[in-house]
């Protein structure tokens, strides 16, 4: 009986901003009395509403970036663990493809993302009538790392870095160093973490990385720390949760002398730090009180559990923007 | 069959029987229309593909980075050509030697226990074979050769493993060559006072030559067509090199590695795998034509 009423709601929601015009902020005075969200309980953090994962309903499919994948699958799972139970897809495919199927093919509520929305991501999405809402979730370190059994790098410079991935040899790099192949292992092209790199360390501009030798390119981040941990003369770098889950095979850089850890990112110290996103629309977030629900969970908990998972909490203000943005989204419906 | 017998097989109900007829010549046609869709749209793609990119640089030039607008197919190709060639060193002579000792030498028994325990090679999901080419198949090169000579992914284990792959289908091939030979060439070798040994080498194999070719040229094609081995093993990044030992990615490692990370479509990546899938199509199906004019040939001169 009651599921059947929760169903009633559900179903009142969809069709009240279907005519409202998805976009418009619920506008609709009579939503205000029975279109709220039914999953609602008691505010955790005295910003978000609270949520009962065992009242949400419904699936939530997310897609994108590699990097985001391990933190949105430690959401995921404890959001299921919690109660909720539908099926939440994870697709670890890229920063660019994510966007590509919630901006083009609208296939996805949720886009995880290592890098901004780029505007002309943000055209092709108002094309298709969505409307991006960004929510940083956390910080990165990218990772520069080397097998454990190398010994002869342990510190470069930016500008080294930049030389190291288009390099033939080590010996080309530092005198010092080894006459070995530099074998270079690669997020591909369609990751965030890829153009995140590119525009760090080459200014932009892709060509020389993209044009080097011995270049491995992949988007599973577990190729390339197999790649580098078993090549002696192998370097790499993808997002720091991969370093810290293959700790025992690979070392890390310090890049111009700062060691990728919690202090240098929150003092802003480390030169490749960098925020995680995940994205949706008000629109979808307001028809499918199920995506509304797992994002506002997502906001709440995500420091809890963020590094467990390898990355760094991003600081109060910023998730506190996160959640803003999403009071905004789903006015009306708490 | 003569007339009579015809007409006492007509006066039977055929309704039913047409309509089993039409319905076996809809499958027929189903397979057909398939693969003229493919080849449409595989054409049709390349074309968007080749009308921004000339055939000449496809063809020849060296580097192949559809980011960097560098389209030269021959890394891929090469690398691709080193894992059949490395896939047919394993499985043509074993092949031979095992379809020779099936068809000459073994007992039914022993036929009856070696055969199926080949077959099974064959049904192995070509992903464990690519596992167990990064996993033991590269370790091993490793430790014979030197961490620092073999890479991590390269195209020799990628080869190897996928002759074990193949050794099943060239051998039952070579095999049913072999024994279609006529019993009476060996019962003439024998009289001349020949060993079994030399009855099956000079007198079998070159009698089943043309189908031995056949069994190797389809083992070569379906070398070519693999993808999970060399997609796991071989590497992911196009390397133009004629050393075994380092990383170098094939045509469809290229493939799935692209289509699998979701590209956008219309860019030149997307089309350039097409003209790459068109390419292969080409290459097995040459290699399909010649084995099997080489089979037919074979079938005639005993048959």
């Amino acid at each position: 009986m009651k599921r059947i009423f929760f169903l009633v709601i559900a179903a009142s929601i969809l069709t009240g901003t279907v005519f409202a015009g998805g976009q418009q902020e619920a506008k609709g005075t009579d939503m205000a009395d029975d279109g709220k969200f039914v999953w609602i309980i008691e505010s955790e953090d005295g910003i978000l509403p609270g949520v009962n994962p065992l009242k949400v309903e419904g699936d939530i499919i997310t897609a994108g970036s590699s990097t985001v994948f391990p933190l949105s699958e430690a959401m995921a799972e404890r959001f299921k663990d919690e109660g909720y139970n539908f099926n939440i897809t994870v697709d670890s495919i890229g920063s660019g493809a994510g966007f590509e199927r919630f901006t083009v093919a609208g296939e996805t509520d949720i886009s995880n993302a290592s890098r901004p929305i780029k505007d002309k991501e943000i055209t092709a999405a108002k094309e298709i009538g969505r409307d991006p809402v960004e929510f940083r979730v956390g910080t990165d370190a990218l990772a520069v790392t080397v097998p454990k059994s190398n010994t002869f790098v342990k510190d470069v410079t930016l500008e080294e870095l930049a030389m190291i991935f288009t390099s033939e040899k080590w010996s080309d790099v530092r005198a010092a160093w080894p006459n070995e192949n530099i074998l270079k292992f690669i997020p591909g092209t369609d990751s965030g973490t890829f153009d995140y790199f590119v525009e760090e360390v080459y200014d932009k501009n892709s060509a020389a990385i993209l044009g080097a030798s011995n270049l491995q390119m992949s988007e599973d981040d577990n190729i390339l720390v197999q790649g580098i941990s078993e090549s002696p003369y192998g370097i790499g770098f993808f997002g720091y949760a991969y370093y810290v889950e293959n700790k025992n095979v690979l070392n890390v850089l310090n890049i111009d002398g700062v060691e990728p850890n919690k202090e240098n990112v929150d003092a802003a110290a480390y030169p490749l730090a960098r925020p995680l996103f995940i994205y949706s629309d008000a629109s979808i977030m307001k028809n499918k009180p199920q995506v509304a629900a797992f994002i506002a969970y997502y906001l709440t908990y995500v420091n809890e559990e963020i590094t467990r998972v390898g990355y760094f909490p991003a600081n109060e203000d910023v998730i506190n923007g996160g959640k803003d943005a999403w009071l905004k989204a789903c006015e009306g419906m708490y | 069959m003569t007339l009579t017998d015809r007409k006492w097989y007509k006066s039977k109900p055929i309704i039913h029987e047409s309509f089993i007829q039409w319905f076996l010549i809809a499958c027929a046609a189903v397979s057909i229309f398939i693969t003229f869709g493919i080849v449409f749209i595989l054409g049709k793609e390349s074309l968007l593909f080749f009308s921004e990119v000339s055939i000449v640089e496809f063809l020849t030039s060296t580097k192949w980075q559809p980011m960097i607008e560098e389209f030269g197919v021959l890394p891929l190709l090469n690398s691709t050509l080193i894992t059949s060639f490395i896939a047919m060193l394993v499985a043509a002579p074993i092949g031979l030697c095992v379809a020779i000792y099936l068809s000459e030498y073994a007992s039914d028994r022993v036929r009856r226990i070696l055969k199926p325990i080949l077959e099974i090679l064959a049904g192995i999901p070509t992903v464990v074979y690519g596992y167990f080419a990064l996993t033991f198949m590269t370790p091993l090169l490793r430790i014979i050769f030197g961490q620092n000579t073999v890479d991590i992914y390269n195209t020799a284990s990628a080869g190897l493993v996928m002759g074990i792959l193949i050794l099943p289908l060239v051998t039952s091939i070579t095999e049913d060559a072999l024994k279609a030979v006529p019993y009476s060439l060996r019962e003439a070798a024998y009289g001349l006072g020949a060993t079994k040994l030399e009855t099956s080498i000079s007198v079998v194999v070159p009698a089943a030559f043309s189908g031995i070719a056949a069994a190797f040229i389809l083992g070569l094609s379906r070398a070519v067509g693999e993808t999970m081995i060399v997609a796991l093993a071989a590497g992911a990044g196009p390397n133009f090199t004629f050393n075994p030992f380092e990383a170098a990615e094939t045509l469809t490692g290229y493939i799935v590695r692209i289509s699998g990370g979701d590209i956008s479509y219309n860019t030149v990546d997307y089309n350039s795998i097409f003209a790459l899938g068109l390419l292969l199509f080409f290459m097995t199906l040459i290699l399909n034509i010649i084995s099997r004019s080489l089979v037919r040939r074979f079938q005639e001169v005993y048959d």
